[in-house]
């Protein structure tokens, strides 16, 4: 009777590990195999795509309801809001650079856009792109004055740019924002590129933030040394004695820290590379700098610049008085 | 002696299912049906989102590159998350965007593809392939594809020395990056299957023009090969094909050798898919072109002028410019140890 039981006992294991093996053997083998999961993904494929869809109607009706010319935006956001203060101006690549920047800064939540073009009126190009942008912004002007301006084949670096768009920025903030308004102010040029990454490491600044830019100062990167979580230095090639070592698109400032201090502001007669110093100087020193991207070892943001295009077919059908038709803009 | 027998057996009996629930788990596909079950509509946040989006992107290279079985592991999906809308939803009904985008090494490309990366993000059923003219993936490119959320296919071919970019004497005349819009070209022959109800258009971006969100959807609508405007090319503002009342492109408005069978940009025009996958001979040529004629040693293959389908208001808006990124001066690179070689740039 035992033995019977015994034989049973072992044919029932025998027979479960055959089972078992066999199994495993067939799950191993449809692993490796493109995914003919046709059948019951079907169902997970039909809800994914009826999302998809919902998600893009949705999506839609969004960029139409900021389109309508909502230019202060939804209602106060519960994130700081980054005002990314850019100057611009009048030249042929303006609405490429515009366009992609505000490409990038549409992926951006709570973010204000505060362009200032170096005009004396708006012009249309920028109001139209705008307000097609999808963006909550502020246009503003104003005009360099004209010994303050470069002139045609002067090198770019021979007198400071978007000094007076920026100071414009920062009253038009003092103006409008009081102290109970968290943010931080970012200057953000438009021929830059940015990573989306940059402007979640800056959304919670206390006082000045700064980071890494990349192909800058002649060298591959530009960063402030961080030593335990404290900005001690700078790395960087180019007049390292500066105050401020640092780039423009380097740093933020908080909103707050702005409004306290009434009299900052960039200085037009500042020497060529101390603009930002010109500014930090009147808000912070080194030691209180917040150190961001990774102890400042990751590259969010670089300093691109774009070519002048080359205009020599144009320039001679203008001269022929066959050049483009103007109204096509570009 | 029983009991050593009586271990092995419960040994025997526990392993098989231990492998099995350990592969189980790892399965993105059976995951997915778990997150199904468990989450509901409402408290969809950015995760389930998220999760939806990346089965959908996994589900999608899963069809197309047989290459990439990558396994999703938890960690790897949470670095994923991302603040804002992502990418945006796959529709079953609007026609695929082939984005080829043929790539080099250079200090600029990181920032070029960053930047091309967040114009593709706003484009809804978008597939990137990007071809580096490397003889490997690198690094750089593949996380800076995987970060972004877009559905994309990561190829590379090393063009021959004479052609290289960057190394080539007299660029304007060497045909740059046509290898690796072929391979782009071969990858979505060996990969898509023609069919009437195959929807898609192919459009070659370089990595350095800059695109509105406006050309996607003009281009979409393509039968056979759609044109438009290109800014700042051949040494004008812009140059367009030259479009009668009729609505029929008769020529083209440049000053760089208007007599070319198809003197345009390589960003100006888009080809149906289907046009692309029927005549499989069709391809950028390599050698003895001319310059400026290495959109015309495709197109001619495709299309006669008479078929091109006017696009951006019938050629009067510009919706594409040719931006070129300027060669950033590295001129105190290396010098008293100034290279850091561990930052990505």
């Amino acid at each position: 009777m035992k033995m019977k039981m015994k034989m049973k006992l072992k044919n029932v294991f025998m027979l479960y590990f055959l089972v078992s093996i066999c199994g495993l053997m067939y799950a191993l083998t449809q692993l490796g195999q493109p995914c003919d999961c046709t059948l019951h993904s079907r169902q997970s494929s039909d809800l994914v795509h009826s999302r998809d869809r919902t998600i893009s109607r949705l999506q839609g009706e969004l960029k139409r309801l900021q389109a309508r010319g909502n230019p202060e935006g939804p209602p106060k956001p519960a994130l700081p809001t980054i005002y990314t203060v850019t100057p611009t101006y009048t030249r042929l690549v303006q609405k490429a650079e515009l366009t992609r920047l505000s490409q990038t800064l549409l992926h951006v939540p709570s973010l204000h856009w505060v362009v200032v073009e170096d005009s004396p009126v708006k012009t249309s190009l920028v109001s139209e792109l705008l307000k097609r942008s999808g963006l909550p912004y502020t246009h503003l002007c104003t005009q360099t004055p004209k010994d303050f301006k470069l002139q045609e084949g002067d090198p770019n670096w021979l007198k400071p740019r978007g000094v007076e768009q920026r100071n414009l920025a920062l009253q038009w903030l003092r103006e409008n924002r009081g102290p109970s308004d968290e943010g931080v102010v970012y200057f953000a040029d438009d021929d830059n590129t940015y990573s989306l990454r940059l402007f979640e490491e800056m959304r919670f600044t206390k006082r000045v933030s700064v980071w890494p830019v990349g192909l800058v100062g002649g060298v591959r990167f530009e960063r402030p040394l961080v030593e335990r979580g404290k900005v001690t230095g700078f790395y960087t090639a180019w007049k390292p004695n500066r105050p401020f070592p640092m780039d423009m698109a380097g740093f933020a400032v908080s909103l707050p820290l702005l409004l306290a201090n009434p009299a900052a502001r960039f200085h037009l007669s500042a020497q060529r590379g101390n603009l930002e110093s010109s500014l930090l100087q009147a808000l912070v020193s080194i030691e209180e700098l917040e150190p961001r991207a990774s102890n400042c070892t990751k590259v969010l943001v670089w300093h691109t610049r774009t070519e002048k295009p080359k205009m020599k077919q144009e320039d001679a059908l203008i001269l022929q008085g066959l050049g483009s038709d103007p109204s096509v803009e570009v | 002696m029983p009991r050593r027998r009586s271990v092995l057996t419960t040994l025997l009996i526990v392993l098989p299912w231990t492998i099995l629930l350990t592969i189980w788990h790892q399965n993105p596909a059976t995951r997915y049906l778990t997150i199904l079950r468990k989450e509901t509509y409402e408290n969809s946040s950015a995760k389930s989102l998220q999760f939806l989006i990346n089965m959908t992107k996994i589900k999608e290279e899963q069809h197309t590159a047989c290459t990439h079985q990558q396994e999703v592991t938890p960690a790897q999906q949470t670095a994923r998350r991302y603040v804002y809308s992502r990418p945006p939803g796959w529709s079953r009904w609007l026609p695929t965007i082939y984005v080829i985008t043929p790539t080099y090494t250079r200090p600029v490309q990181k920032a070029e593809l960053t930047r091309l990366a967040n114009t593709f993000l706003h484009v809804p059923n978008l597939h990137w392939i990007v071809v580096e003219d490397s003889p490997r993936r690198t690094n750089l490119v593949d996380s800076l594809l995987e970060r972004s959320g877009l559905n994309f296919t990561h190829l590379n071919v090393e063009s021959p020395k004479s052609v290289r970019i960057g190394l080539a004497k007299d660029s304007s005349h060497t045909p740059r990056g046509t290898l690796q819009r072929n391979l782009g070209l071969r990858w979505l022959r060996e990969n898509l299957i023609l069919s009437d109800s195959l929807e898609g258009v192919v459009y070659f971006a370089d990595d350095d023009n800059t695109y509105s969100l406006e050309l996607f959807e003009e281009m979409r609508s393509t039968q056979k090969v759609s044109v438009w405007p290109v800014a700042f090319v051949g040494g004008l503002r812009y140059e367009a094909p030259k479009v009668n009342t009729a609505g029929k492109v008769v020529g083209w408005k440049t000053v760089f050798d208007p007599n070319r069978p198809f003197a345009i940009d390589m960003a100006g025009f888009a080809i149906n898919v289907r046009l692309v996958l029927k005549r499989p001979w069709a391809n950028f040529q390599l050698s003895g072109v001319k310059g400026g004629y290495q959109e015309t040693s495709l197109l001619k293959e495709l299309v006669t002028i008479a078929e091109l389908e006017p696009k951006a208001a019938n050629c009067t808006k510009v919706l594409v410019w040719h931006t070129r990124t300027e060669k950033p001066t590295l001129v105190n690179e290396g010098r008293q140890g100034f290279t850091d070689l561990k930052v990505e740039v």
